[in-house]
């Protein structure tokens, strides 16, 4: 028991650790994308108004729905998948009638924007996300002193808490990049909150992932994955959770030559309330 | 020939497998920006309620509200009115200047399929003798739209900026320095043969379609004739208002005439009498497509006819470039080839290159019809 608490203390060190150095890096331009419902927990009937948000610290602009942004917008609920239904330049995005019998999971992937920034602020962005991988690779290819010409690609997931936990959750659902539970955290309990994140399906080394707390931004843990992807989070109180984390890769020479971008990323987030440590009264697994 | 179709599908795979940029983030957030009367400036910044005042505590320190109401953002706002005017960044010719900011409106309807939004007003003073301004807000994070407006004259113009970035000047039209006709000229020149080479690769490569038709000298001559009159007389008509077409028509029937000029290369080798005909009628869709460069530079009526002028030698000279370019990429084909003979260059250059582009303008119809 001792060794299991220094363990969870020395994890939440490291996290605390390396959310500091993120934090220290400064703004620059990249914004965090997640899904943000009315309600985290509807009951069996309710409606419920999905938000989509572009910001930092888990302080959102609105985004409006945009039907030519959107690939797929969908809840899995009761063993179902359906369309999340919405009005164009529309805030909130869409709407839905949750369940409640066990978690629900909303989906949503879309973007393909181009953005060019200049130098300085594509490498202080880069670091901010903990991408010193691409600024490397950009020194190596002498690309140090251009502007840095991306496309960026959305895939935010949310869970909806039910009667019981789903499974289905801890399932990944094919986006291109995505953050996997191990376990469906809308039921809380002991221990960190675990997942993978997973590019094209396959695990991500050492990727930055970060953790903020709704409402309190100075409230932000940050990790690396692990040789499988994995990471860990020991989450210090009960509330609405934003995991996420980008990935970057090279654009391909078609895309460089047609579409003058350099490089794509891709951001993965995960929205969810988690309880805390002690859980849900009456919760079933 | 399997050899090439293979390149062929592995390029259209690659190109397809690439989604194209499209449409970013759009925010809630809208600005009205009036420059003047006088010497005075003032914004109208259009925003979401929750998500201001939020930022606003944070940045402050404090523990963010919650389900916040339009009589909480009333009461909470004028605290912060300091905080928001100093992230309301306007300069003139560089200079940042000082902006005051009032809330003017709040709705917040309890239905949630209403829009919530605060409305807030800034002002300040505007130096005389300004030529241009920027401006940038720090307290959003999407993408969002500027509207500019001269009170002196002009057209309003609007401009997309991402989250706290600077927008490009805005030049005021009663303090914009006058441009001698030389350096109009040579500017819009520059900016002609640019559009073209690198920027127009659309251009470029339907100029090569008519390169790759055949190499005598007087088809290509024709050609070139053609698709120059015809561009010239739509980007006149274009700017002056006589004909217009949208660009949602316009792109995609350039991308198409991409292809048309490609496919038909493949097809025969002979100047048809249709392809002279076929090629003036697609410069004329181009000629539409150049307006739309000058168009967003907003010309003063004065300055129209140099300004086109130029800007078609430009363009001239860049298709003159191309073909300069063409030949001498085939003379050193050929020569490293060792063969000179018609079918072989058709087999080696003409079908493959034009297949090329033929595949890369199909590509870029499919794209632009569901771009627009």
């Amino acid at each position: 028991m001792l060794a299991l608490r220094g363990a969870l203390i020395g994890l939440a060190a490291a996290c605390w650790a390396a959310g500091a150095l993120v934090a220290a890096c400064g703004s620059a331009w990249a914004h965090d994308f997640w899904i943000e419902p009315s309600t985290f927990r509807p009951g069996p009937g309710t409606a419920v108004a999905v938000g989509l948000r572009v910001g930092e610290n888990f302080i959102g602009d609105p985004v409006p729905r945009t039907a030519s942004l959107i690939d797929r917008f969908f809840v899995r609920q009761a063993g179902e998948e359906q369309a999340v239904g919405g009005a164009d330049n529309i805030d909130p995005a869409g709407f839905l009638r949750a369940d409640g019998r066990a978690t629900a999971l909303v989906g949503y992937t879309g973007g393909g924007s181009y953005i060019e920034l200049p130098a300085d602020r594509f490498t202080a962005y880069l670091r901010q996300y903990g991408l010193d991988g691409i600024v490397a690779e950009r020194e190596r290819l002498g690309e140090s002193a251009q502007p840095g010409r991306e496309c960026f690609y959305r895939y935010a997931k949310s869970l909806l808490a039910g009667a019981r936990a789903d499974p289905a959750v801890t399932r990944p659902l094919g986006f291109t990049y995505e953050v996997v539970p191990d376990a469906d955290p809308t039921t809380g309990g002991p221990g960190p909150v675990r997942g993978h994140v997973l590019f094209q399906g396959r695990p991500v080394a050492g990727a930055v992932v970060t953790a903020h707390l709704q409402g309190q931004p100075a409230m932000r843990l940050a990790t690396r994955s692990d040789a499988q992807g994995a990471f860990a989070f020991p989450l210090p109180q009960g509330g609405v959770w934003l995991i996420r984390s980008v990935h970057m890769v090279r654009a391909g020479t078609l895309a460089h030559w047609l579409h003058h971008r350099d490089w794509e990323s891709h951001w993965a987030s995960l929205t969810f309330d988690w309880p805390g440590p002690a859980g849900l009264a009456g919760a079933q697994p | 020939m399997r050899a090439w179709l293979r390149i062929l599908a592995l390029c259209l795979g690659a190109m397809t497998g690439a989604p194209g940029a499209r449409a970013h983030e759009i925010g809630t957030t809208q600005v009205q920006l009036t420059l003047g009367p006088g010497d005075t400036w003032s914004a109208t910044i259009t925003t979401a309620p929750t998500a201001l005042v939020n930022k606003l505590e944070a940045a402050a320190g404090q523990a963010l509200s919650r389900d916040l109401t339009a009589e909480r953002v009333l009461a909470a706002l004028p605290a912060y009115t300091a905080a928001i005017a100093a992230q309301v960044d306007l300069r003139a010719d560089g200079a940042a200047q000082p902006a005051t900011v009032a809330v003017e409106r709040v709705e917040m309807p309890s239905d949630v399929t209403l829009p919530a939004f605060v409305v807030l007003r800034a002002d300040g003073p505007l130096p005389p003798g300004t030529h241009a301004v920027t401006w940038r807000y720090g307290l959003v994070y999407s993408t969002y739209g500027v509207v500019f407006t001269d009170a002196a004259g002009g057209a309003p113009q609007t401009r997309w900026l991402e989250g706290d970035a600077a927008s490009p000047p805005f030049a005021l039209a009663a303090n914009a320095a006058a441009v001698s006709l030389p350096q109009l000229a040579a500017q819009y020149l520059q900016l002609g043969f640019l559009h073209i080479l690198p920027e127009g690769l659309d251009h470029i490569l339907f100029v090569l379609g008519i390169f790759l038709l055949t190499t005598r000298l007087r088809s290509i001559l024709v050609q070139v004739t053609a698709f120059t009159l015809a561009h010239s007389v739509t980007l006149g008509l274009t700017m002056y208002g006589v004909i217009s077409l949208p660009s949602r028509v316009v792109e995609p029937l350039i991308a198409l005439s991409v292809a048309y000029v490609a496919v038909e290369n493949i097809m025969t080798a002979r100047l048809t009498p249709w392809r002279p005909l076929v090629v003036f009628a697609f410069g004329l869709l181009h000629g539409m497509g150049f307006a739309g460069a000058l168009a967003d530079l907003h010309l003063a009526r004065r300055d129209v006819i140099p300004a086109l002028v130029s800007f078609n030698v430009g363009i001239e000279l860049a298709q003159l470039s191309i073909i300069a370019a063409a030949y001498a990429a085939v003379a050193l084909v050929c020569a490293s080839g060792g063969r000179k003979d018609k079918p072989w260059y058709r087999r080696r250059v003409v079908i493959p290159a034009s297949s090329l582009i033929a595949a890369t303008g199909l590509f870029w119809t499919v794209q632009r019809v569901a771009g627009f």
